[in-house]
């Protein structure tokens, strides 16, 4: 190996220690307890993964050309390769030196950081051992720190009892660390098309028989992790700090979510129907299985599912940055509490005695609230569509963001039509043929099973409209618009009629998912429909694949459900989020699971056409130009 | 025969600049019409008045006997007036075949209800604009493109496509905006060849803006000269190019040149 690039991966190995060495002296070993190490080790790994990757990029060789089949039949929201036929993605097989380059930097830099941190807690335990107190001058690193990191019980420290052994695993562990990175890097760069990533390894490793191999494993991941928490039951882990439930909720997110990559990774055709039904199922058996706490949450993540996909249709498909989307939530909340709830204002006992309608409570069960609250949210589109008409980019962005505090206020405001800040209480609960979760235990069904339940369905329906009006002369009318809204009008697009359908669909959905959740919380209160509820609904569909409605679901799984998880770690709850939606951004700024005229926008547009200069050989080579080495390098990115 | 457009004492005006002066014309149906003139004279803004993006202070515009004045450009295309654009302006992140489905939008029916539940009529109705688009795709010349996101076309395709999605709306006047613009003389030719084809197999009637003499001069049968927003000449080709005040507006007053050719010898 050249002296150059070992420098490079030694210094790669000094800037992951650099970092873990912050989470260190800010005592996070000391929190996460007995997983610190692993915990430590992979984050180590992200560095030199993202190391490696960036080097490549300076690489020829990365063949990564989806060609026009990448992107040909549908329009965005599909999820999946689009065109299997013409992939052959395993033609080119890096050669064996550069794989072997890959592994010994990646090894080099791990062993690095490795040594760096056996140094560090040894000296510490070293000095803890003998008596010395060094919390002056790190006051966190206080033995519960360092013995979590070396793996020993606080107690074996102050005795001066640890093995050597224990340092040498510290190394090994995070040399271990760096050769997955390299290997995971090596394989991503020899990548034709993004479904494969996790065939790649296998492929590089063996030959092509065991990609179906490696794909079917894939596929069936999530189905064993819903196995295992359906008929086994989880082990005391501790991780974080957390309990059980909330080990379990991680794995259910994990479930959902790879299941989403499952049903991308597969084939279409009879293979993707079959993954699709087994993932419904599964999902489907979720609110049977989780107890009250884990239902509630998931409950919330697929109430946010349809929020971001109403939101979605605003701001991915017709390109309207919506910044208030929160007050058609509101809407929909408020309109089922008033129908629904004990509190009756004088305004609207009065419209009863107009109608000559006795004023009982409730006034309206939840299914024919329904669409009561689905017209109001729309109604309400409608009314902010208008007004903001003519408006672009920041100015609708403002004058949205404006609408959204507007009806807060008004639901604060208004005591006597909304009970201000006392909120409306005791909203009731959606039943089902007379059933409803309060009066009968409904099976195997929690109260909150039942809304998660409620609020998967809904969303699959709100998804399945999605997609298809997405699919329709309405969805390309919608684009077009995004693209150029004065060419669209003079290709015959109605721009009246086409953003106030985008507005008004949008709104419907919140309204639906406001509904469901005022049933969720029985009491509402105007500060739950604060601006962070737009912010939250935006940036789920930001991370999770602004327009790819698979997308959405994973957004609203990390963003509404990891944060939940992390309650164990409280303090660092935000710092961990944000540091995560920042590699986000770096490592995938499409979303996580893009649809395909995103990545078009956010890569190079040639990166992905049949003209782009992509230099195709597999060797080695060092490219010439800078302008290539760009090119490379976007691809990279697409590999990823 | 009355014509399939008439324009009529149009007028446009920006702040102080009067971009169009009262500017008549008449195109018959089933011509191909040159609209030519130095840069700035307004040529691009009579398209931008006839297609509903401008909207003249005076003037009227009849097309098949109604006035077009004051439609929006969705109706204007409805009535079936459709065009290229000179900086070209596809929905970039579209494949080819989309951008034409876009370009049918007006001529299909199907409500979203039936789109959402995927009805057999919804359904043909999807098959036969796409039918339509990939041979509107080959009469351009760009068949087996369908597929390739617009913005990864060739320059000289990109135009093509501009002129098949306009084709989408099932135009009866097609105005072209510099369609030739920046080709080489190959595609210049293949333009010019499509042009002929849109007239003889599809009858449309086209309006084009070009720069290039050699084009302008072959395909057009009548040709229009504006210059300072005000027609100065008009009629065949030869006619035009015989014309002393379309000579002057391209290359100056004659008296000019001599004098600048005297003060240079001396």
């Amino acid at each position: 190996m050249p002296v150059e690039s070992a420098t490079r991966a030694v210094r790669t190995g000094l800037v992951a220690f650099a970092f873990l060495a912050y989470l260190i002296f800010i005592g996070v070993p000391g929190k996460i307890g007995g997983s610190a190490l692993p915990v430590l080790a992979l984050i180590s790994a992200l560095f030199i993964w993202l190391a490696l990757r960036r080097e490549s990029a300076a690489l020829s060789g990365t063949a990564v050309d989806p060609g026009p089949g990448a992107y040909q039949k549908k329009p965005g929201w599909e999820i999946g390769p689009r065109d299997t036929s013409d992939a052959s993605p395993f033609v080119d097989h890096l050669p064996f030196s550069v794989v072997t380059g890959f592994v010994l930097k990646g090894v080099l830099a791990g062993c690095t950081t490795g040594l760096l941190i056996a140094v560090l807690s040894g000296v510490s335990a070293t000095a803890m051992g003998n008596g010395v107190s060094i919390q002056p001058v790190f006051d966190k690193i206080v033995p519960v720190n360092v013995a979590a990191l070396i793996g020993v019980s606080p107690g074996q420290i102050a005795q001066a009892e640890v093995p050597l052994l224990r340092f040498v695993l510290q190394v090994l562990f995070f040399a271990g660390a760096g050769l997955l990175a390299a290997l995971v890097a090596a394989a991503a760069r020899s990548s034709q098309s993004q479904a494969e990533q996790l065939a790649r390894l296998t492929t590089r490793l063996s030959g092509p028989t065991t990609v179906n191999v490696a794909r079917y494993a894939g596929v069936a991941l999530p189905f064993l992790l819903l196995a295992y928490i359906a008929w086994l039951g989880l082990p005391g882990v501790s991780v974080f700090g957390s309990n059980e439930g909330t080990i379990r909720l991680l794995i259910t997110l994990i479930a959902t979510g790879s299941g989403l990559f499952a049903l991308r990774l597969s084939l279409p055709g009879r293979e993707r129907t079959v993954v699709g039904v087994l993932l419904g199922l599964g999902v489907l058996a979720m609110p049977f299985i989780l107890d009250q706490f884990q239902n509630s949450v998931m409950g919330l993540v697929f109430i946010f599912v349809m929020m971001g996909l109403g939101l979605n249709i605003v701001v991915g498909y017709a390109g309207l940055l919506d910044l208030g989307y929160v007050a058609f939530f509101a809407i929909g909340a408020y309109t089922y509490a008033f129908l629904s709830a004990p509190f009756s204002s004088p305004y609207v006992s009065s419209l009863l005695l107009l109608l000559g309608v006795a004023p009982e409570s409730p006034l309206l069960g939840y299914w024919m609230a329904l669409p009561v609250a689905m017209l109001t949210a729309a109604a309400g589109g409608i009314l902010l569509g208008i007004p903001v008409l003519r408006m672009r980019g920041d100015y609708l962005a403002i004058v949205t963001l404006g609408f959204g505090e507007i009806i807060r206020l008004f639901m604060l405001n208004l005591g006597e039509l909304t009970n201000g800040p006392r909120g409306i209480l005791e909203i009731s609960q959606p039943a089902l043929f007379g059933l409803s979760p309060s009066s009968v235990t409904f099976g195997l069904l929690s109260s909150q099973g039942w809304i998660f339940l409620l609020a998967l369905v809904s969303s699959a329906l709100v998804a399945f409209v999605a997609i298809r009006l997405n699919d329709s002369r309405l969805g390309r009318a919608w684009f077009a618009m995004q693209e150029d809204e004065d060419v669209a009008e003079a290709t015959g697009v109605h721009l009246v009629r086409t953003k106030l359908l985008a507005f008004a669909i949008g709104a419907t959905f919140a309204g639906m998912a406001g509904q469901l959740y005022a049933a969720r919380q029985i009491n509402i209160f105007p500060e739950n429909f604060s601006l962070f509820v737009s912010i939250d609904a935006l940036a789920l569909i930001i991370v999770g694949g602004i327009g790819s409605p698979a997308g959405i679901v994973l957004g609203a799984l990390a963003l509404k459900g990891l944060p939940e998880v992390l309650r164990g770690v409280d303090e660092y709850r935000i710092v961990t989020f944000a540091a995560l939606l920042v590699i986000m951004m770096i490592v995938r700024p499409a979303g996580i699971l893009p649809s395909a005229r995103r990545r078009i926008q956010i890569n190079d547009p040639n990166e992905m056409g049949p003209d782009s200069k992509i230099v195709s050989d597999g060797e080695a080579e060092v490219v010439q130009t800078a302008g290539v080495a760009k090119n490379a390098a976007n691809g990279q990115e697409e590999a990823m | 025969m009355t014509a399939l457009l008439s324009v009529q004492r149009v007028t446009k005006v920006f702040g102080g600049l009067t971009a169009v002066d009262g500017v008549d014309l008449d195109i018959e149906e089933r011509s191909i019409t040159s609209l030519i003139g130095p840069n700035g004279a307004g040529k691009t803004t009579l398209f931008n008045c006839l297609t509903g993006l401008h909207r003249p202070e005076v003037g009227e515009i009849l097309f098949s006997g109604s006035s077009l004045i004051g439609l929006r450009p969705d109706e204007i295309t409805d009535r079936g007036v459709a065009r290229t654009y000179q900086n070209i302006r596809l929905f970039g992140r579209m494949t080819a075949l989309e951008n034409v489905l876009v370009g049918q939008h007006l001529r299909l029916e199907a409500s979203h209800w039936s789109a959402v539940l995927r009805t057999a009529r919804q359904q043909s109705e999807e098959r036969a604009a796409r039918e339509l688009a990939r041979d509107l795709l080959d009469f351009v010349g760009l068949s087996g493109r369908e597929g390739v996101v617009s913005t990864n076309l060739p320059y000289g395709d990109q135009r093509l496509l501009e002129v098949a999605r306009a084709l989408g709306s099932r135009p009866r006047l097609l105005l072209l905006d510099e369609p030739a613009a920046g080709m080489n003389p190959s595609e210049t030719d293949r333009m010019m060849d499509l042009v002929h084809r849109l007239r003889d197999e599809k009858g449309i009637t086209v309006f084009l803006i070009e720069h290039d003499m050699k084009v302008v001069m072959s395909i057009s049968e009548s040709v229009a000269v504006l210059d300072y927003g005000e027609k100065i000449a008009e009629g065949t080709p030869e006619e035009v190019r015989a014309n002393a005040r379309v000579v002057e507006a391209y290359l100056g007053p004659e008296v000019e040149v001599q004098e600048a050719t005297e003060s240079a010898s001396h």
